[in-house]
């Protein structure tokens, strides 16, 4: 088992009681009175926020308070109308088992907790959000959801049948308060200042104040103003050029791993920029072969942090910054290749890929099929029919105007 | 001049029907006994202190209340206010004695 000094201070001050979270306290009331009460005039909750607020904390915290059973679904990867009927539904349709138990365990019930509702697909796509309605109209247990941007269009028909509770960025004092419990806990000789400077660069996330609280503090328990300068870099958001060029030229893995996580750019971006460059960095084949291992590693890391496994960070930097440390001593500066070649070539073919989506949702519609069943099974055939006659009667039955029968007959791929 | 307004409960002049419910659509609860209005849902807050802004006629802060020593307190003065995206808010927080006296800390702490 792992070491409660080993811990992540995320994961050891984790709130385990509802007035232990952070902030919100107003948001906090409204969503324990809707928990509390068995009769709800809304049948689920959709609690909507900047990240690290307190969401999923607080839903845990409650379920634990409250001794309820959490049946957890991350959304963003869950998307499809069957998946979620196959774990939502056993979840709602009936009381938890725990109930009939002999006592020894306190569970009343289940509760369904969708995570990240805005990563749902929509209507047009697999039913993600129909289904989640159909078994919010028929759960027979308490059903909350949580999500960053809740106005983006796929969520109005799940925002008209759910309690609307806001959560807004963490205060800065609230914070600073945080922070001076947790040192007085570590023992930690914090100077005043150097928390101010933690709480503000960390722009209301209390997760990520607690991380730099303790990469900062370090095995000598004292945190001075000076000791956090290194913040600064958050605040500047330092360019992915710079970024790469600071990655590539470190010559450790301690300090690449310590940039990375005082950086602020996009982990994905970056990690497909550091894919691209790897071959200008490294000319021989085998330390580039290692390289691309490590960023292989970096990549499944990345994959199973997804949106909230945040404490396999530093396995991911890590992974990361050894990529770059294959052979320090040969590094040689090179021109850089940015933006990602995979973002440029979205970008490109960004027309190419609206024109393949509305034929197939023309297909969709006529053959009561997806876009993507369209795509993937329909496409070759309809493009071999107007490759041989251009005036098929299919063109007039899918309503396909001549841009887009020239663009079927002139696809290379699909 | 600023009318600052405590969250818990504030009283408002005689309000048109159409404002009435609005206020009430936007979050706004009102208690008949006491004729005070109080904030029932904080989803719309902006929107609340808009709508009162126009109302009073004038510009609408709220009043803080410290989770550590219950008192209520202005955002004015507050060492964070150019940073704070819930300045003026009712929200709580905790005041800037509070923060910076580690005796009343040691002691907040004792009673959790």
């Amino acid at each position: 088992m792992q070491k409660q000094t080993e811990l992540l201070w995320v994961e050891k001050y984790r709130p385990k009681k509802i007035e232990e979270v952070t902030g919100n306290d107003e948001a906090k009331v409204l969503f324990i009175e809707w928990l509390k009460n068995k009769r709800h005039t809304k049948k689920a909750v959709l609690l909507y926020g900047p990240a690290g607020v307190g969401k999923t904390t607080l839903v845990m915290a409650a379920a634990k308070e409250f001794n309820f059973t959490v049946i957890e679904m991350n959304a963003s990867d869950t998307r499809s109308e069957k998946a979620i009927n196959a774990v939502a539904k056993p979840a709602t349709a009936y009381k938890s088992l725990d109930s009939f138990s002999d006592g020894t365990n306190k569970s009343i019930g289940n509760i369904l907790f969708l995570d990240e509702v805005d990563g749902i697909a929509g209507n047009e796509d697999r039913g993600g959000v129909n289904a989640i309605l159909k078994i919010v109209e028929k759960s027979l247990v308490p059903v909350i959801m949580a999500a960053n941007d809740p106005d983006i269009g796929k969520l109005r028909p799940l925002k008209k049948v759910s309690l609307l509770v806001r959560f807004q960025q963490v205060r800065i004092p609230l914070i600073i308060a945080l922070l001076q419990k947790i040192c007085l806990l570590e023992h930690v000789k914090a100077e005043f200042e150097a928390l101010e400077r933690i709480a503000q660069n960390s722009r209301g996330d209390v997760r990520s104040a607690i991380n730099d609280l303790q990469s900062l503090s370090g095995e000598n328990h004292s945190l001075t103003l000076q000791d956090t300068m290194m913040l600064h870099s958050r605040n500047k958001d330092i360019s992915i050029d710079e970024t790469l060029r600071r990655y590539f030229s470190t010559q450790s893995i301690a300090d690449t791993s310590s940039m990375l996580a005082f950086s602020s750019v996009d982990y994905d971006d970056f990690l497909l920029s550091v894919a691209d460059n790897l071959p200008k960095r490294y000319t021989d084949t085998a330390e580039l072969a290692r390289a691309y291992e490590y960023a292989s590693q970096a990549d499944m890391f990345r994959g199973r942090i997804g949106t909230e496994n945040w404490h396999l960070l530093k396995y991911f930097f890590n992974a990361l910054a050894k990529a770059s440390a294959v052979n320090p001593q040969s590094y040689k500066p090179f021109t850089f290749i940015t933006p990602p070649i995979r973002i440029i070539t979205l970008f490109w073919t960004k027309n190419k890929r609206n024109i393949l989506n509305n034929i197939c949702a023309k297909i969709g519609e006529q053959c009561h099929v997806s876009v993507e069943t369209a795509k993937l099974t329909f496409i070759p055939y309809v493009r071999l029919m107007l490759q041989r006659r251009r005036n098929h009667p299919i063109v007039s039955s899918f309503k396909l105007t001549p841009e887009e029968v020239n663009y079927i007959v002139t696809m290379g791929r699909y | 001049m600023t009318i600052i307004l405590n969250s818990k409960g504030f009283k408002l002049p005689r309000l048109e029907r159409e404002k009435f419910i609005n206020l009430m659509h936007l979050g706004l609860d009102y208690n008949r006994n006491t004729m005070m209005f109080s904030i029932n849902s904080y989803n719309n807050i902006e929107k609340v202190i808009d709508e009162l802004s126009i109302i009073l006629g004038d510009d609408i802060v709220f009043h803080q209340s410290c989770v550590r020593c219950g008192k209520a307190f202005p955002c004015k003065g507050c060492n964070y206010i150019d940073v704070c995206t819930t300045k003026n808010l009712p929200f709580s927080c905790v005041c800037s004695q509070c923060l910076r006296d580690r005796k009343q800390f040691e002691e907040y702490l004792t009673k959790l």
